[in-house]
Parts: C-alpha cells; sequence; structure tokens
C-alpha cells in the first residue's frame, strides 16, 4: 500500500513533507484536508491523527505525526534518501535536532501568530488581532536574528554551514515562506534586515525546485483571495499602491 | 575529557539530561549555572550556547544544546545505554520523535508560561502576568487531557503504552514536576482530573530513583520556601490582604 500523506498545502509542515517526497522520489498518495473548512476536525481523521493536525502520514499499518518526526521517519524508511537531509553521523545529526527542537520553541510561533491574526484572520472567521500580531513580529524578529547569526554564522549555503540541504532547512524555510501571506511592504520589513536569511531562502528553493514552487502554489492563490476579503473587510480604503520596490517571491513562483 | 553538563536544577530539561546521565551510568561534570543570578546570559556561557539557554552539553570538541537533542546524542554515543530508552527500531522511535515534538508546542508551551506567570516571576523580578497565565493554563489544561487521553491510552506504565521508560517519559514528566512549586490548590486543580497522568509520573520517578528525588531536591526546596512565603501572606491580617 503507498504512503499516505494527508496535508492541507496552506500549512507549512505540511509543505515541507510534501516537498521532501518529490525531492526524493518518494511515491505517495496525497490526501487533502482543508483547515479553513475545519475537515481536520473530523472523527474519521482522529483515527488517523488524534492531535487533529497536520501533516500526518499511514505507511502500511504505521500511522505517524508530527513533521519533524515525520521528516525523520521518511528518510529512515525509504531507500535512496541522499545523507545530507539527516546524516547518518551521530555529531552532524545532533546539531540537526538541535536546529529542529530550537524551530519548535522559537521561530514556529512567530509566522503563524503573525498571518493568523491579520490576512488569513477572516478566512479562520476571527477578528484582526493587531495586538497579538505585534507580538508575533516580535517574536520572529528575535528568531530571524537568531538564525542569520547563529545558525547561518559560517559561510556554508545553508544551516550549521552546510553546502547541501537538511531536513531543518526544509521544515525552518517552510515555515518562513507563510510571511508571503502579508501585504508586500510588512513582509519586505520583516525580511529586509536579514540578508543571509533571504538568500538560504532562495538556496533552499533552488536546491528543492521545480518542486518547492509547485507546492507553495497555493499561497499565491490564498494571497489573492486575502486581500480582496480584507480590502471589502477595510471598506475598500486601502489603496494599494505601493510601489514593488523588492519583488516578491511569490510573484517569481 | 569528561562530558560537560551545563545545567540548572531548576530548570526541568536540565533536570532530565542530568537523571538520564545518572541513570545510565554516564561519567560527566555538572556545571551549575545559576539563572536567577542572570549566569546563563554571560558572554563566557554564551561560548557554550550562543542561544543562552540551559541545558548546553560540550563532549570533547562537540557542543550541543536543546535537551531532546542532548539525550538523543547522549543515547546515541556512549555505550551501553539500553534500547528501551531510545529504541533502534524506526517505528519505535518515530513515535517517541512524535511526542518530544508535540512536548515543545504543547505540554511545554503550557506548563513553563503558566509556572513562571503564577509562581517563579517575582524570583526572577519580573512581574506576574494573570492573562499570560490564565492562556498557558488554556494550554496546559488541554495537553494534560491529551497525555491522559492519547499518550497514556491503553494498560503500558509508559507513554506509548511501554513497558519501560523512554528518553520521552523523561522529559514530559520533568515538565510536570515544575507544577510542585505551584500554589497546592492550583496543582491538584490541574493535575486531579488526570489519574493516569499521575500514576505515569510515579512510575517514571520509580523507574529513575534514586535519581529523581535527588535531582528534584532543588525543586522541592524551592516548593517549600514558596509554601512558606504564602503562609506568612495568608497570615496577615485581612484588610492587608485586600
Amino acid at each position: 500500500m503507498k504512503l499516505k500523506i494527508y496535508a492541507d498545502r496552506m500549512s507549512q509542515p505540511a509543505r515541507a513533507v510534501l516537498i521532501f517526497c518529490k525531492v526524493n522520489g518518494i511515491n505517495y498518495e496525497e490526501v487533502r484536508l482543508d483547515i479553513a473548512k475545519r475537515q481536520h476536525l473530523t472523527p474519521e481523521y482522529a483515527e488517523i491523527n488524534p492531535m487533529k493536525q497536520l501533516p500526518a502520514i499511514v505507511d502500511g499499518r504505521f500511522k505517524l505525526f508530527e513533521s519533524h518526526a515525520i521528516l525523520i521517519y521518511l528518510v529512515c524508511s525509504f531507500p535512496g534518501v541522499a545523507d545530507h537531509w539527516y546524516p547518518a553521523d551521530v555529531f552532524e545529526r545532533s546539531k540537526i535536532h538541535s536546529v529542529l527542537d530550537w524551530h519548535h520553541s522559537n521561530l514556529r510561533p512567530g509566522p503563524v501568530t503573525i498571518v493568523r491574526n491579520t490576512v488569513l484572520a477572516p478566512a479562520l472567521g476571527q477578528p484582526f488581532n493587531p495586538e497579538a500580531a505585534a507580538k508575533g513580529e516580535k517574536f520572529l524578529s528575535a528568531s530571524l536574528s537568531k538564525i542569520e547569526t547563529v545558525w547561518l554564522k559560517d559561510n556554508g549555503r545553508f544551516l550549521l554551514g552546510r553546502n547541501q540541504p537538511s531536513i531543518a532547512d526544509l521544515s525552518l524555510v517552510c515555515d518562513i515562506m507563510q510571511l508571503e501571506l502579508l501585504e508586500d511592504s510588512d513582509r519586505d520589513r520583516l525580511l529586509g534586515p536579514y540578508e543571509k536569511v533571504q538568500q538560504w531562502i532562495e538556496n533552499t528553493r533552488n536546491a528543492t525546485n521545480p518542486h518547492f514552487d509547485e507546492v507553495h502554489k497555493i499561497l499565491l492563490k490564498a494571497k489573492a483571495k486575502a486581500k480582496r476579503q480584507n480590502q471589502q473587510l477595510k471598506g475598500e480604503n486601502h489603496g494599494g499602491g505601493g510601489s514593488d520596490m523588492k519583488k516578491p517571491l511569490l510573484s517569481r513562483i | 575529557m569528561v562530558l560537560k553538563v551545563y545545567a540548572d536544577r531548576m530548570s526541568q530539561p536540565s533536570r532530565a539530561v542530568i537523571i538520564f546521565c545518572k541513570m545510565n551510568g554516564i561519567d560527566y561534570e555538572e556545571i551549575k549555572v545559576h539563572i536567577s543570578k542572570g549566569q546563563h546570559l554571560t558572554s563566557e556561557f554564551a561560548e557554550i550556547n550562543p542561544m543562552k539557554q540551559l541545558p548546553a552539553i560540550v563532549d570533547g570538541r562537540f557542543k550541543l544544546f536543546e535537551s531532546h537533542a542532548i539525550l538523543i546524542y547522549l543515547a546515541c554515543a556512549f555505550p551501553g545505554v539500553a534500547d528501551h530508552w531510545y529504541p533502534a527500531d524506526v517505528s519505535r522511535r518515530s513515535r517517541i520523535h512524535s511526542v518530544l515534538d508535540w512536548h515543545h508546542s504543547n505540554l511545554r508551551r503550557g506548563a513553563a508560561p503558566y509556572v513562571f506567570n503564577t509562581t517563579i516571576a517575582p524570583v526572577l523580578g519580573r512581574p506576574l502576568n494573570p492573562q499570560a497565565a490564565a492562556e498557558a493554563e488554556t494550554i496546559l489544561t488541554s495537553s494534560l487531557s491529551k497525555l491522559e487521553s492519547i499518550w497514556l491510552k491503553g494498560n503500558g506504565r509508559f507513554l506509548l503504552g511501554g513497558n519501560q521508560p523512554s528518553i520521552a517519559d523523561l522529559s514530559l514528566v520533568c515538565e510536570i514536576m515544575q507544577l510542585e512549586v505551584l500554589d497546592e490548590k492550583d496543582r491538584a486543580r490541574l493535575l486531579d482530573p488526570h489519574k493516569k497522568v499521575q500514576q505515569w509520573i510515579e512510575n517514571t520517578r520509580n523507574a529513575t530513583s534514586p535519581h529523581f528525588d535527588e535531582v528534584h531536591k532543588v525543586l522541592m526546596k524551592a516548593k517549600e520556601q514558596l509554601q512558606y512565603q504564602r503562609l506568612k501572606a495568608a497570615k496577615k491580617p485581612l484588610p492587608s490582604r485586600i
């Protein structure tokens, strides 16, 4: 039986798992669940993942959730995944665990909080919450600054000074990509100060293309939709004439 | 050169790492870094862990931080650690990763800010934040329910139905032990509904005895001090407490 991946491409960890499979030629069936339609909250899905979160996988009789755990499982149980994704060497592997753990309690809460309380609030049936978004921004900036100065300290093209991507690069970059949903000016304000982070996103994108762009396409659509909705909500008040100083990544996908 | 563990036993992940070393006969030197004195924020410690958090280890020339990563490293790099702590079998190992990942964004995100904003903040010279405490309590309560109904489903003595502890049991139990410093009423309100969780804490404690109690002594001393302060405050005449 083919590996099943339960995913909503709007969810950043779901995208990381899908891109990983595509890049590594892992054969899978994508079972799409729409979080906005609350399809992850059904009793049927609770049979797959009792925590009711995405992504989750079913491989034969084996069920697993939590994207980092899934990525590691895929590396270890599918043949032919190159070593750089999750090195066998215990020292290198441990450093990657360290980044992945750090991701959970640092980078991860930032983009989610910002996007949920701004652009995606109407789609999720919630009010805009600028105060929560501001807190998320503070959190995000602290994390991006650590990525820039600690994880990207050395001169490698990827985290930890590596020259090929690991599951940590993919996981963290997919999270930051969520910022593409914001107004271009907001996105540029948040990412602008971090040149190394921007270059690293581009490196990860290049290393995993064309799959990276394909799996992120949904963000383009969501951004346009959110913009329409939010402008209606704001009473068409928005001039929208901001000049494109820096071409956003999405317009190049 | 002996393994160096930089730790503050008031920090729950530090305790997990120390108990793990003691349990598995891993020879180490404990370097105490006092968070309450800001010793983790010095430039010397930033050389060990640029994120300025505890615990961290130095093993020869190799430096590592993040407690889950450290526990996995120790299980893999030191001979003689029994398989149940971090099984070699891919499926079993993956499920342990799943619990550890879940810990970060659920149990930890509830317990740590709850304890901080109801109890510990003043000790570190920061104000209590009832709103943050309330938000954290929601996450904590939901996490304890999920522990009870999902991770402790079945009849095993440990998480995932296991009959022997893994690094996930140790890590999550050390997190919950932090609730010991709370006002007894709050602690009872949070833990009493979760009988399996209570039994599992006891199982983990027994499985790692006597090290578990020894490493938690610092926390128990802090608990006594905080209780004494509460009692003193409660004995004041009523008008001064209003």
